[in-house]
């Protein structure tokens, strides 16, 4: 059920109390927990037989991070192609830098609470009544009212920022845990790249710790965003995550998420198509070792008309681990002329691995340009080893080259060349336990 | 069937809305308590075994909730219901035998025309109690058994238990113990070791009497290397109060057998229809469910094929049509229990006239069920801007060598197909229904060509408007 010793408005009010934030924001908390007090950890019927949150148990003795992130001292140097930077380590920020221009033009990237002295008008209106959280998931409405970081990427109207603004995530301490939201939004017409990291301070850590997060996405009519995300928590990391866009008319909206570590992630995606014409492509992907549980939800919502949609996901699994892909894609009656896809392919490379894939289809309007799915589940294909076989590679390298070839629709889309080749190390890594095991 | 027969079906379907002024002479006041069970058991002179599995069960009932899912049901109210009704006294053999009132209804029906045609036995249920009931001799001198579940009680005791009972618990779900407590009819099959059936087996239902409640149980046993056709079908009058149709269907197949079950149902519009349909396949034996939804105002039925046995295989055609008011949540499920198996699900929808088509699947590869092969494809046709179509497909592998594909689609009649079609010379309807006749043909191509034409007759009704 998640319900933690701290998950209380006394806890949400010690927060506000202690950042001395206003009114309509500790009410906006309050509200979030008021929700979340009525909803079950899983409210749609659909996916209730699958959800397992044995590996949360323990979270009960962890203790939250208080203090909201107050970076007013903090800035760096940029990273190498990147136009902005916020960088927080458990419950600090380490670094914030943003491009000289950019900042001319009046794009922000800080925290909740420097946004709070410097624009709070801004901030409150995106922030307030929770508008791009779903009502009905009790993990965001708790989010929504225990927050202690926040971070904020604005792009105001017509302004295109070309290089990749980096939001870089670090858990991990034992016993220790963050809980925050992003908010990123796009006036019209104005375009941006968000590279989203997710790293372990700690990877030796003999404790659990938890990540609970948000990214809220909100598009004005022709915005364009590019969402790379790239996950590598340490093994006792537990992290919760709802990513959550808001699509007006013509926008488009590009997800690319990798996902490598922590013990369980439990996400959810929700695209909102609200205006004509918006898009949205998102590919997804997972591996998993050990006894690792990737738990992905998302829903689409097509509700304006000629919306697209566009989904990927795909797992590879080694040793114990499990992928939980759940997906729906609704089409609204008003919803004509929609375009909907979506994928669930997992690859099982061992014995005791598990997928499941529940990809749900609910359709009012039959006016449709296209409304399908597709999901396969299968082993790397004899045919492919034999021939990579054939050309010179050990078996070894062969199926690391199968698996990293299933994968590289997510990988290509990572924007920087750095994060993109990190993400590739990653990927390798995970055969090492496996390889061993063969060996002996 | 005659041509007049035909013609019947295709001009005049409410003539198969007639309600016939039966005298009954057993029936079990309103509602459902202990006593009621305890009645039902003593009426049929019951062993005591049997009392037992209906208290179980019984208290199964009163202890589980109302499934929160699926369709509506919050419109069932179980004190209104009549839970056993007995219209005659006795089981009859002979056509000649059967009192005048019903035989008429199946007159109507056109079933003694059916069995002349094709099938080798006829078991026809009115109501609660299988009143008239045939098997060609030849069939009856190679040792299979096909009568009323009731009569298989009192005369194939040991089959009846040993198998009773094993492939759906009472404690399955919510309506298979509401049926394992009040259930009454059904078929009986029993198909001896070896033996294969030519003609397919066929038995007829129908629900007469307001707030009848029908709770047949059928339990198929066919045994190492045996085969057998079983088809049913179903039409009900209409009545203004709602009906509730609670079926369990037991299917066990034993090594290297194989076993068909074709269902065509075709309830009024006022009908709740809540089945539990359940097979398992040993070794090496073949499953396929052949099932059609047409009526109903809601139907939850997903017919499951649970592979036991090395090599054993499935398949599953289902397909759904909801018009106005209904509500067909439909699919099947497949679970591999065992090595080398194989599945396939195929599921059809349409839907029109505000109607909603729900596929509801399962898929499911336990550990140790290596070598799977399993694929599952549902389609959706929407006719018109109110209609509904959902797909729910779960799947869950947890072998690394199985090879799983699922693909699915939903939209609308293809205007170019129907511009065509109208091209050439075709009303617009015609066109329509032609290109769903074409669109529903993996099921229809499965029936006996009998069945097949009626199929096509009652599609054509339906997109036509002329059904209920």
């Amino acid at each position: 059920m998640l319900t933690l010793p701290w998950t209380t408005e006394e806890h949400a009010r010690r927060i506000a109390i202690g950042a001395g934030e206003p009114s309509w924001l500790l009410a906006d908390r309050l509200d979030g927990l008021g929700l979340a007090a009525s909803l079950p950890i899983e409210s749609n019927m659909l996916f209730t037989s699958y959800v397992d949150l044995r590996a949360a148990a323990r979270l009960a003795d962890l203790e939250p991070y208080v203090q909201t992130g107050d970076a007013t001292a903090i800035s760096a140097e940029l990273p190498p192609g990147a136009a902005g930077l916020l960088q927080v380590q458990e419950d600090r920020v380490v670094a914030r830098a943003l491009a000289p221009r950019l900042r001319e033009a009046g794009v922000i990237v800080d925290t909740f609470a420097e946004v709070l002295r410097s624009r709070p008008v801004l901030l409150e209106r995106y922030l307030a009544n929770a508008p791009s959280l779903p009502p009905n998931d009790r993990i965001a409405q708790l989010a929504r009212g225990l927050w202690t970081m926040g971070a904020f990427v604005y792009v105001p109207a017509g302004v295109q920022v070309e290089a990749p603004i980096v939001v870089r995530w670090g858990a991990g301490r034992a016993g220790r845990g963050l809980v925050s939201r992003t908010l990123v939004v796009l006036d019209e017409g104005a375009t941006a790249t968000v590279l989203e990291e997710q790293d372990a301070t700690d990877l030796a850590a003999a404790g659990q710790s938890l990540w609970w997060g948000t990214l809220e996405v909100r598009l004005a009519p022709g915005a364009r965003l590019d969402v790379a995300g790239l996950q590598d928590f340490g093994q006792s990391t537990v992290m919760f995550v709802n990513r959550h866009a808001t699509l007006e008319e013509g926008s488009s909206l590009r997800w690319a998420l990798a996902s490598v570590g922590a013990q369980l992630q439990k996400s959810r995606i929700d695209n909102v198509l609200l205006g004509r014409g918006a898009t949205v492509h998102q590919a997804e992907i997972g591996f998993g070792s050990g006894s690792q549980l990737f738990d992905l939800t998302s829903y689409t919502r097509h509700i304006g008309e000629d919306t697209t949609g566009d989904l990927l996901s795909k797992g590879v699994f080694l040793d114990r681990a499990r992928g939980y892909f759940k997906g729906l894609i609704e089409i609204r009656k008003s919803a004509r002329g929609t375009d909907s896809f979506l994928g669930e392919f997992a690859m099982l490379l061992a014995k005791r691995a598990r997928s499941v894939a529940i990809p749900s289809l609910e359709i009012d309007q039959p006016n449709v340009r296209r409304a399908s799915h597709a999901s396969s589940v299968a082993p790397i294909d004899e045919a492919q080893l034999f021939y990579l076989q054939s050309r010179g590679l050990d078996r070894d390298t062969a199926r690391r080259f199968i698996v990293l070839g299933f994968l590289e629709p997510v990988v290509a889309r990572i924007p920087l060349p750095e994060a993109q080749d990190r993400l590739r190390t990653l990927l390798d890594r995970k055969w090492a336990p496996l390889v061993t095991a063969e060996a002996a | 069937m005659t041509l007049t027969q035909r013609e019947m079906v295709a001009n005049d379907r409410s003539r198969f809305d007639f309600k016939d002024e039966i005298v009954y002479l057993t029936e079990t006041k309103r509602g459902l308590t202990r006593a009621t069970v305890e009645e039902i058991s003593a009426l049929k002179n019951e062993p005591e075994w049997m009392l037992e599995f209906r208290l179980r069960a019984y208290d199964h009932f009163l202890k589980r909730p109302m499934p929160a899912w699926g369709g509506d049901l919050g419109k069932i109210d179980f004190d209104r219901i009549v839970y056993y009704r007995k219209p005659s006294e006795r089981e009859e053999k002979s056509w000649d035998d059967v009192p005048e009132k019903i035989k008429q209804t199946f007159e109507r029906l056109g079933i003694p025309e059916a069995e002349r045609k094709f099938l080798s036995g006829v078991g026809a249920q009115y109501d609660s109690e299988v009143v008239y009931h045939s098997v060609r001799e030849e069939l009856t001198k190679i040792g299979v058994v096909f009568m009323g579940t009731d009569q298989a009680l009192v005369e194939h005791p040991e089959i009846f238990r040993r198998h009773f009972g094993t492939v759906v618990p009472p404690e399955d779900n919510k309506f298979a113990a509401l049926n394992s407590a009040v259930w009454s009819g059904g078929s009986f099959v029993y198909v001896p070791k070896g033996v294969e059936v030519p003609l397919p087996l066929q038995a007829y239902f129908r629900i007469n009497g307001e707030n009848t409640g029908q709770f047949e149980r059928t339990l198929i046993v066919v045994e190492e290397g045996a085969k057998v056709h079983y088809i049913e079908g179903c039409t009900a009058p209409v009545y203004a109060t709602d009906s509730l149709h609670s079926a369990v269907v037991e299917v066990v197949a034993l090594p290297g057998s194989k076993v068909r079950y074709t269902t065509i149902q075709n309830w009024s519009n006022d009908v709740y229809n809540l089945v539990t349909k359940r097979a398992h396949a040993h070794e090496n034996a073949t499953v396929e469910w052949i099932d059609a939804n047409t009526g109903s105002r809601l139907t939850m039925k997903y017919p499951s094929i649970y592979l036991r046995g090395r090599g054993a295989s499935a398949d599953i055609i289902s397909v759904a049509v909801a018009g106005r008011g209904q509500h067909q949540d439909t699919g099947a499920k497949a679970v591999h229990l065992a090595p080398d198996t194989r599945s396939r699900i195929v599921s059809k929808s349409v839907s029109k006239d505000g109607g909603r088509a729900t596929y509801r699947g399962h898929l499911k590869v336990a550990p140790g069920a290596t070598n799977v092969v399993a694929s599952v494809r549902c389609d959706a046709l929407m006719l018109d801007d109110e209609s509904r179509s959902d797909t729910y497909p779960y799947i869950d592998i947890q072998e690394d060598d199985t090879s799983m594909s699922h693909e699915a689609t939903v939209g609308r009649i293809s205007q170019d197909q129907v511009f065509y079609l109208m091209s050439r010379g075709l009303s617009e309807n015609e066109a329509q229904n032609l290109i769903v006749q074409g669109f529903l043909e993996v099921f229809t191509k499965e029936l006996p060509m009998e069945y097949a034409i009626e199929f096509n007759r009652l599609v054509k009704l339906e997109m036509e408007g002329a059904l209920g």
